[in-house]
């Protein structure tokens, strides 16, 4: 119960996760999962020079390392229900898709197979586990047990180590908030977490990255990739101008149906957006100094709609509807205190859920649907769906 | 720190430096400007161009300075009308290879030419990046290459047509450091010339070599070499980077890239890199200067690790560049060595080291046939001033010590 495959990326956070396993006495074998290599117009894919970081740092620590190689898996699995999702008017979210069906999936699936015990990321999130509450419906102050070596997370050794037949393993918020990346990992499988140690969950960035310095991992000095990790720095709309065909067609406002502007293709703009919109309408009606957002669209007809209403009931709402609904195993939540993140690094906000849509004491800001909403009860993710 | 990767780049020389220097704090003006020190700084680029121009055999005015070799390269390909060729953004064919008893992907000339190539362009498959995806670019066809790494000049002259306008071939390969015959190519271009004349055929034939990587290790003379266009480079002859020059032969006529004031003949505006220019002309002068006793000297640490090394297959045995060593190991992943390496001290590349950065396997590899193992596991050593004797005896057991690692922890998997 002592060997380690640790997903690579060659960022700093992986880089530091290999370390501090090794340094706990596991047998850690080091994998970069190729899952996307193609350029962009205006963007070299920088997957050779992650993988030769990935490598330098196994080379470092004297950890076996290997390539595996998941590019058509991730095209399918990921590109292509990205790019589905958007031709329906959607926006999705590939990374959610992308640690669900290859690095918590195909990558934990071959590290068992090859011999792996546990497999760990760079990802800040732990691992924990709960009693369970025979009443039905509560829960019970969770034991964390994630691997981190930071004081100020309470440990209670390796995941291993714990055995109860009442108590399950929960997937818990990082110690550093700022970081948590549990909005991605709200969908991964309980099988494949029960196996999983988050390294670096139990630490704040800083101390990642120095941690990296004083070990003379040149990782530290690396510059944090943001975003979609193939879609870069040449964002989003570039990437699915390379993919899906799209038609200029009408801005409109929604009230009055009045032409306003015209856009580059409907499916690149979101419900709620109010930046990039090129409105070329009569001055003073447009130009007012009100913001207009993104409300509808109409696909079939090409068709963007805006408003300047912040009352619009795409816009602010109190409701949510969840679809494709995941609750981690033995977990629901209960009672009017859970909370609600929206977006990676967004606020948590507290809401009720009646099974089918979250319920909010106050109007939000209405995220676009195909979007998570990812819930939580104190520290413990419980789950989430996907926003219809 | 051991410097074993010369041909990637090499340190500016004191002396080079101390040249530069006044022109970047003193002597700062712009050429171009109408009072007196701004016409010394031009009398002085002009001069320095002159000695560049003169340890290759040319004039001052055969020569266009360039951002470097890349730029030149570029620059070198305008002798084809562009206006007549589209340009292809899709090439994917694979490399041909001979002499292997392999069978490769090799289309016909038909298929070429539907596609829209054209025998207008003819370049040798195991070019620099900075020729290939140009003559990639304009529709051009690759000449193979023998498995030593040579040209097929039999490939060569079938391939050559009457529509064939351009041939680059570089003197000194920048991965394996084969040294092409180009006397040989000339001479068989001289005959090609001749008998269009006698056909009235008036079509040019020009001969293109990239010379970057030899210009320290060959005594380069235009004439001799019989090229129209050659491109050279301050960066790899302990110069600055970020300089470097076309010789251009009366025949030859370019056409500007960039667009301007009208410097370099027109063919390359933008104002004069002053300090970059002398500090290339000081850089080749000491290079001439240095280039038997290095030679020797190269050629001697060249066999102290052939010798003392060990497992290892060597890759180019023969018509190459003294300071050239590229080795295979076989089952061994190169770039784990150049890490481990790293750790040492010791820097080099692998195969190729700007193929390597790309995560692609070197075309250049494949292209004299070795395998894909092969290719993973080859090193290239390219020795330079940098180095001593000493470092050359330290470097071989550190080498062969983490080679015996390697391939026992690979025993052990």
């Amino acid at each position: 119960m002592n060997t380690v495959y640790v997903g690579m990326s060659g960022g700093v956070d992986s880089s530091v996760s290999a370390l501090l396993l090794k340094e706990q006495g596991f047998d850690v074998v080091g994998i970069y999962m190729k899952n996307w290599s193609k350029d962009l117009p205006g963007m070299k894919c920088p997957w050779a020079e992650d993988l030769a970081d990935a490598k330098r740092v196994a080379v470092k620590l004297g950890i076996p390392f290997e390539v595996w190689d998941f590019e058509e898996e991730y095209r399918k699995k990921v590109v292509d229900y990205m790019l589905d999702e958007f031709k329906k008017g959607n926006t999705p979210n590939p990374d959610i898709m992308c640690n669900q069906e290859i690095k918590f999936k195909l990558f934990y699936e071959k590290a068992r197979a090859a011999g792996a015990d546990f497999i760990a990321t760079g990802h800040y999130a732990r691992v924990g586990r709960f009693e369970h509450n025979h009443s039905g419906d509560g829960l019970l102050a969770p034991v964390v047990t994630g691997l981190a070596p930071s004081s100020s997370v309470v440990t209670s050794g390796s995941p291993r180590m714990v055995s109860s037949q009442s108590s399950s393993t929960c997937l818990l918020r990082a110690v550093d908030e700022n970081k948590d990346q549990t909005y991605f990992l709200y969908r991964i499988s309980e099988e494949a977490l029960a196996h999983t140690i988050f390294p670096v969950g139990g630490m704040m960035k800083p101390e990642v990255k120095k941690l990296a310095e004083e070990k003379g991992l040149h990782n530290a000095y690396k510059k944090e990739s943001m975003g979609v990790c193939f879609v870069g720095e040449v964002g989003m709309k570039d990437f699915l101008k390379e993919y899906i065909e799209t038609e200029p067609g009408e801005i409109r406002e929604i009230e009055t149906e009045k032409v306003l502007g015209y856009h580059e293709g409907a499916v690149f703009y979101t419900i709620g957006q109010r930046h990039g919109l090129y409105l070329n309408g009569e001055k003073g009606i447009v130009n007012d100094g009100m913001p207009y957002y993104v409300v509808k669209k109409d696909l079939p007809h090409n068709i963007v709609y805006v408003s300047k209403n912040l009352n619009n009931e795409n816009l602010w709402v109190n409701e949510l509807k969840l679809e494709k609904i995941f609750f981690r195993s033995g977990l629901r939540p209960v009672g009017p205190s859970i909370l609600v993140r929206l977006r990676h690094r967004a606020p948590l906000i507290p809401a009720r859920f009646d099974g089918k849509k979250l319920i909010f004491a106050e109007k939000i800001k209405r995220p676009a649907s195909g979007q998570s909403a990812v819930i939580y009860k104190d520290e413990i993710c419980l789950g989430g769906g996907i926003i219809a | 720190m051991i410097y074993l990767d010369h041909a990637a780049a090499t340190p500016v020389s004191k002396k080079v430096l101390e040249a530069m220097e006044p022109y970047f704090l003193k002597d700062f003006f712009n050429p171009s400007a109408a009072y007196l020190p701004a016409k010394k700084v031009a009398h002085d680029y002009e001069k320095a161009k002159g000695v560049i121009a003169h340890a290759i055999g040319a004039k001052a005015s055969d020569l266009i300075i360039t951002a470097g070799a890349t730029e030149a390269n570029n620059l070198a390909f305008t002798v084809i009308n562009t206006r007549e060729y589209p340009s292809f953004s899709e090439r994917s064919l694979a490399p041909v290879v001979t002499g292997l008893g392999r069978s490769v992907f090799s289309p016909s000339e038909n298929m070429l030419l539907e596609r829209g190539y054209s025998s207008r362009i003819l370049y040798l498959i195991t070019e620099h990046d900075s020729v290939r995806r140009v003559a990639e670019q304009y529709g051009g066809i690759a000449i193979k290459v023998l498995p030593s790494g040579l040209i097929d000049l039999d490939d060569l002259q079938n391939k050559i047509t009457d529509e064939t306008k351009l041939i680059s071939v570089s003197l000194a390969n920048n991965e394996l450091g084969t040294i092409q015959p180009m006397a040989e190519i000339a001479g068989i271009i001289k005959k090609i010339k001749l008998d269009r004349m006698k056909r009235g055929i008036k079509t040019q034939l020009l001969l293109h070599s990239d010379a970057s990587q030899a210009l320290n290790l060959l005594d380069i003379n235009v004439a001799r070499l019989g090229v129209d266009l050659l491109t050279i480079n301050a960066a790899k002859i302990y110069g600055p980077k970020g300089v470097g020059a076309l010789y251009v032969s009366h025949e030859a006529k370019l056409k500007p890239l960039t667009l301007g004031g009208g410097q370099e003949n027109g063919l390359r505006s933008g104002t004069e890199n002053v300090p970059g220019v002398i500090g290339f002309a000081k850089a080749i002068e000491l290079t001439k200067e240095h280039l038997n006793g290095n030679r020797k000297k190269y050629a001697s640490w060249r066999k102290i690790l052939l010798s003392e090394l060990t497992d290892y297959e060597l890759v180019n045995k023969k018509h190459i560049l003294d300071n050239f060593i590229v080795l295979c190991y076989n089952g061994i992943d190169a770039e784990r060595l150049v890490f481990l390496l790293e750790e040492q001290g010791v820097y080099v590349a692998t195969g190729a080291a700007c193929a390597a950065s790309k995560g692609i396997k070197s075309h250049v590899l494949k292209a004299i046939g070795l395998s894909d193992e092969q290719i993973a596991g080859s090193l290239r050593l390219t020795l330079g001033e940098t180095n001593t004797e000493e470092q050359i005896h330290q470097v071989t057991q550190i080498i062969n010590k983490i080679i015996k690692n390697e391939y026992s922890r690979i025993k052990k998997n």
